[in-house]
């Protein structure tokens, strides 16, 4: 589905992506690990061009990327989920699920509603409907945040930390989500910090460490046998 | 000496009350084209491009480093003079003027348009970066994203200020008078000096200003309330 040649990015003088090559295929759940600052956010955003690299070449289906004329159709198919949620305050829970069908895909107001109304059941929100984000707690409004990139029935779905931002004892919700997605065959890259979660629904972990992909390969391979010094050195602190 | 206030308030008060409508459409025009122009420039100043960005800061600095007065009577009489000198080396002949009110309306709404662009630019930037980037990512353009989504949160904060823009629009209106728009101020001034009725003249003057600063200052004070009530 993706596959990337020695993508390059750079913040001025910052080397933060260095020569990265990789590929993700559809159907994949590819889990990407990794220290704070080792370059895993723009790694992703890279993905749906929400950064745009210095150098490299990403191909998409089958076709190379150009930032100047692929960004929207690409991120219409490529949906993301950010670790703070984003979900739009002034709307409420319907609406932010239903606003980008019914704008982009010029969906119908009652065919929108009625897809929006499904996905909240599937994340278990169906009463939450009528509720404005700031009265959710953080795993309900990154539940409706899932809801609300599924409601654009991406292709693939990218989150950058969907946890990180909650208290401990309500990941577990979102986790859930995320695993059922996973079981339904979505295509997923996931930056993240629960090792149980990569280690139990990652088809694939890659570490990255300043800038490199240093090690990739199946859970099992990572977690319980890791070649490399850092990627052992990591582990061995979070876990 | 003995006080007049009821002669001159016969005389005098009708014509303010002409001069009243005339406070407000210079203030609905002006401030129209000021927020239109608050509104542009601090998008052109949020731009990626370079050029767009310094332009727009030297036209910022070259209007507030001018006292309004001056920029009304700059618009006045030496744009029309530049005008048509402009057309003589073209070999044209022309005598354009400018209307004294649409030179009042163009000098309040440039001039104001410039500080309201600093706050509109202000409260574009106070809205979470991430606002922008979950609309991009649902597949919304740049300037979709920003006027769907970031400018209505922002507007929460712009409303209140730019209420106190217009109270201080109303009143900056008595400028108008030196580039001959029939205003209160300068109504008031030919009444006071073909009656001598000084002092009784400019109190009603001044309780003209206040009827109508008082209740819109009160009036943009409950919108700000009801704001932040939600
Ligand atoms: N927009 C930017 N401008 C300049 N530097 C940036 C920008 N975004 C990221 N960086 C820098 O790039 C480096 C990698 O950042 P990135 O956010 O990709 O790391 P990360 O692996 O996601 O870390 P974390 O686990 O803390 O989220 C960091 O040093 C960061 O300071
Ligand atoms: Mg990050």
């Amino acid at each position: 589905m993706f596959r990337l040649v020695n993508l390059e990015k750079k913040f001025g003088n910052l080397e933060v992506l260095k020569s990265i090559s990789m590929f993700i295929d559809y159907g994949e759940v590819v889990c990407i690990i990794g220290p704070s600052g080792s370059g895993k956010s723009t790694f992703l955003r890279c993905l749906n061009l929400l950064e745009i690299p210095t150098s490299g070449r990403i191909y998409y289906s089958g076709a190379i990327l150009d930032p100047d004329l692929d960004c929207k159709k690409l991120r219409r198919e490529v949906g993301m989920v950010f670790q703070k949620f984003n979900l739009f305050p002034m709307f409420n829970v319907l609406k932010n699920i239903t606003y980008a069908p019914m704008r982009i895909n010029k969906m119908k107001e009652e065919d929108a509603k009625e897809l929006a109304m499904d996905l909240l059941a599937k994340v278990g929100l169906a009463d939450k409907a009528n509720e404005y984000p700031s009265k959710l707690s953080g795993g309900q409004q990154q539940r409706v945040a899932i809801a609300r990139a599924l409601a654009m029935k991406p292709k693939m779905l990218l989150f950058d930390e969907p946890t990180s931002a909650l208290d401990p004892e309500l990941v577990g919700d979102v986790l859930e989500v995320m695993k059922q997605l996973a079981t339904e065959g979505m295509t997923m890259a996931v930056v993240t910090h629960e090792m149980g979660f990569a280690r139990e629904v990652a088809d694939r972990v890659i570490f990255m460490d300043k800038g490199y992909i240093v090690e990739e390969g199946t859970p099992e391979k990572i977690f319980s046998n890791p070649e490399n010094q850092r990627t052992k050195e990591f582990l061995a602190r979070v876990i | 000496m003995t006080l007049h206030f009821a002669k001159a308030a016969e005389l005098l008060i009708p014509s303010l009350f002409h001069g009243f409508g005339v406070v407000i459409q210079a203030t609905v025009l002006g401030f129209l084209l000021a927020t239109i122009l608050g509104m542009i420039i601090a998008i052109g100043r949020l731009s990626t491009i370079k050029i767009v960005r310094g332009i727009l800061y030297l036209y910022l600095e070259l209007i507030r480093g001018t006292p309004l007065l001056v920029q009304l009577v700059y618009i006045y009489y030496v744009v029309p003079l530049l005008l048509n000198l402009i057309a003589s080396m073209f070999g044209f002949k022309t005598n354009i003027q400018i209307a004294s009110v649409t030179a009042g309306i163009l000098g309040l709404g440039i001039n104001y348009g410039c500080y309201m662009s600093e706050v509109v630019r202000a409260a574009i930037l106070s809205i979470d970066k991430g606002q922008t980037e979950a609309a991009l990512v649902l597949g919304f353009g740049k300037y979709e994203a920003l006027f769907r989504i970031v400018m209505p949160q922002a507007l929460r904060s712009i409303i209140p200020s730019l209420g106190n823009y217009l109270v201080m629009m109303v009143k900056d209106t008595s400028l108008l008078a030196y580039v001959a728009v029939n205003e209160l101020l300068l109504r008031t001034q030919n009444f006071a000096s073909q009656t001598f009725l000084t002092i009784e003249s400019y109190t009603f003057l001044a309780i003209a200003y206040l009827v109508i600063s008082i209740p819109l200052s009160y009036f943009v004070k409950f919108i700000e309330y009801r704001l932040k009530d939600k």
